[in-house]
């Protein structure tokens, strides 16, 4: 066999592909044609030895890459993203931002025309509330003196027409919210839609339960106690001066 | 670090407008996935508030000092975001890509200075939310009582689950599931009680997803999400001069919260309160107020209302109706309510001749940086 000769120093740097390839074993004999058994034994458990070797290294540099790895998860950046892939989910945000801004602007709208159209209607049934109170006020102080007894029975007619007006307006302002209330209900919907992430819920929260209880809380709240004059009128729509 | 050529650089992103950040989340979200999950569905307001700023920090990245209180408190307050140490080198990376796409003069040297800057502000930021790490990222709160007063404005009753320390006229910032990642800032009504409860008064904005949704949707057994105080009307420990409290509109809720502090904490002092509205049925929690009144003999309470002529309540815009009622020299004076509100009561009390070191205020804006269509600002 003549591979190297320095066989010692060749042991020591391990086998490396060259030096197989550069074996060259000895022709046994013409009686027993092949190679000398015992030249081929020994580079056969050369190879084997070594392949062990570099096996049991590739296992230790394994875990230690994962170890590494392990560490710098997080810390080390992926393959920076392409210019194209970043224009297309800038272009996809963009989009779905409008989407957001249009729900926005459309609830915005809505419940600003609902609600200075309730203003608006308060404010008049109260102005003709109150006007056909003071008339009919004024009918009873002329009627007053002159019959006592019809006046008497004027002032329970009026009691009572004051009572159905103030029925009236109350009537009026319940049906006013609920309507604003179903107007504010479709924005709501309207709104989980541009915003899928909030939907379930939405949905499964009807809100007339509640708004039940706030209404009566709410008109006990903004129905001034029941003085003289009735009726407080809203101010019509707008900003506030401050 | 070079600075004049980090804030050239700067300027020709900023210059692009919307597109630099729109470049810069679009990079983030494609090499870190995970991050997408810390914003709300629209990124418009996001955007603005992002190179907004930047633009702060580069204007005082040469003045670390001035600059360190802002970052610790912007660190301290981005645990609530869900932000963790590790985002920070993921936006680090993208914000140079970012720099570095929209300027054609790039050098290794440009990007030596970048990450140089950044790594300071990021520590930090990291630092002053590691220090802050015993305190929760943020607060859930039984959401216990919710009624509505007028056809816009609610009155929520919350109990965080946890300890939460605030101080009578701060402010804090909260999250519903709702709306979820859209963070708002509203003020306690109340001073901090032994039981923990917290009023929030709300009105909803037209078009405002966060207040309507707490007005509309939320109900009692939600959870709201609370993020740390931050403090604006602070009365001091020591003061004990009289107090003088003008409200417009919902502005009235910080400051209920200090008359509520006078009344547990004291110093005694005389209280004089003055909410403006624009009608007489939009004065939301005159109940409450006048049970405050019946029980406490240092306040008093009066509304104005500056567009119900029929009213029997004072007419006039509030800070009008303030000085009437003068002089308020001797008062220490804290203001709240919408900016023209504001600006106006405090115009007319400075020209009385109160001296403006004694006088603090609050304006009430849309919590949204993004403006309205019509510009308009509602309480």
């Amino acid at each position: 066999m003549t591979t190297d000769q320095s066989g010692t120093t060749n042991e020591d740097r391990g086998l490396t592909p060259a030096d197989l390839h550069d074996v060259r074993f000895t022709r046994a004999s013409m009686m027993r044609p092949g190679y000398v058994d015992s030249e081929v034994d020994r580079v056969l458990a050369r190879v084997a030895e070594e392949l062990g070797r570099l096996y049991a290294e590739k296992a230790a540099l394994r875990d230690q890459v994962r170890s590494l790895q392990a560490q710098v998860d997080g810390v080390v950046m992926p393959e920076a993203p392409s210019e194209q892939a970043v224009r297309i989910l800038s272009s996809a945000q963009q989009t779905a931002d409008n989407y957001v801004a249009e729900a926005e602007e459309f609830s915005r709208q809505i419940t600003h025309d609902a609600r200075v159209e309730y203003e608006e209607m308060t404010r008049e049934a109260r102005e003709t509330a109150g006007a056909i109170l003071q008339a009919a006020q004024e009918a009873a102080a002329k009627i007053g003196p002159a019959a006592p007894p019809a006046g008497e029975q004027n002032t329970a007619d009026l009691e009572e027409q004051v009572a159905y007006l103030k029925a009236f307006g109350q009537a009026c302002r319940t049906q006013l919210r609920s309507y604003l209330e179903a107007l504010l209900t479709d924005i709501e919907t309207e709104w989980g839609k541009a915003d899928p992430a909030a939907l379930p819920r939405g949905l499964a929260l009807p809100p007339a339960p509640r708004s039940t209880t706030t209404f009566e809380a709410n008109t006990a709240e903004e129905n001034p106690p029941e003085t003289a004059d009735g009726a407080v009128p809203a101010g019509s729509g707008g900003q506030r001066a401050g | 670090m070079d600075i004049p050529a980090m804030r050239a650089n700067f300027a020709k992103a900023a210059r692009t407008g919307d597109e630099a950040p729109l470049y810069f989340y679009s990079h983030l979200f494609l090499s870190h996935p995970e991050t997408r999950a810390l914003f709300p569905v629209s990124m418009a307001h996001q955007r603005d508030r992002l190179f907004a700023a930047l633009g702060d920090v580069i204007a005082r990245v040469d003045d670390l000092e001035t600059l360190r209180p802002i970052l610790e408190q912007l660190g301290r307050d981005h645990r609530k975001f869900g932000t963790v140490a590790a985002h920070y080198p993921a936006v680090g990376a993208s914000l140079l890509a970012t720099l570095e796409h929209f300027d054609e003069e790039w050098t290794p040297e440009l990007a030596k200075s970048w990450t140089e800057a950044y790594d300071v502000v990021a520590t930090v930021m990291i630092e002053a939310a590691e220090a802050s790490a015993e305190q929760p990222a943020w607060w859930e709160a039984d959401v216990v009582g919710h009624e509505r007063r007028t056809i816009d404005v609610a009155v929520l009753q919350i109990r965080p689950r946890a300890r939460y320390d605030y101080a009578a006229g701060q402010s804090v910032s909260l999250e519903t599931d709702v709306r979820p990642k859209l963070w708002r800032y509203y003020s306690p009504a109340n001073a901090p009680r032994p039981d923990g409860l917290m009023e929030i008064h709300v009105k909803a904005r037209d078009g405002g997803p966060v207040s309507t949704a707490l007005v509309r949707r939320v109900g009692v057994g939600d959870v709201l999400r609370l993020g740390p105080p931050v403090g604006h009307l602070v009365l001091r420990e020591d003061a004990d001069r009289d107090l003088l409290l003008v409200a417009g509109g919902l502005g009235l809720a910080p400051l209920k919260a200090l008359v509520d502090s006078v009344a547990r904490k004291g110093p005694p002092r005389r209280v004089d309160l003055f909410a403006g509205f624009r009608t007489e049925d939009q004065i939301y929690d005159r109940a409450d107020l006048e049970r405050m009144v019946r029980e406490h003999p240092w306040l008093t309470v009066t509304f104005a209302v500056s567009e119900d002529k029929i009213s029997g309540l004072e007419h006039g815009d509030i800070g009008d109706v303030v000085l009437r009622h003068g002089p308020w020299n001797s008062r220490e004076i804290c203001v709240a309510g919408p900016a023209v509100m504001v600006e106006d009561t405090v115009t007319r009390l400075v020209g009385s001749g109160v001296p403006t070191h004694r006088i603090s205020s609050e304006v009430f804006a849309p919590s949204r940086p993004g403006p309205s269509v019509n510009g308009e600002v509602t309480e």
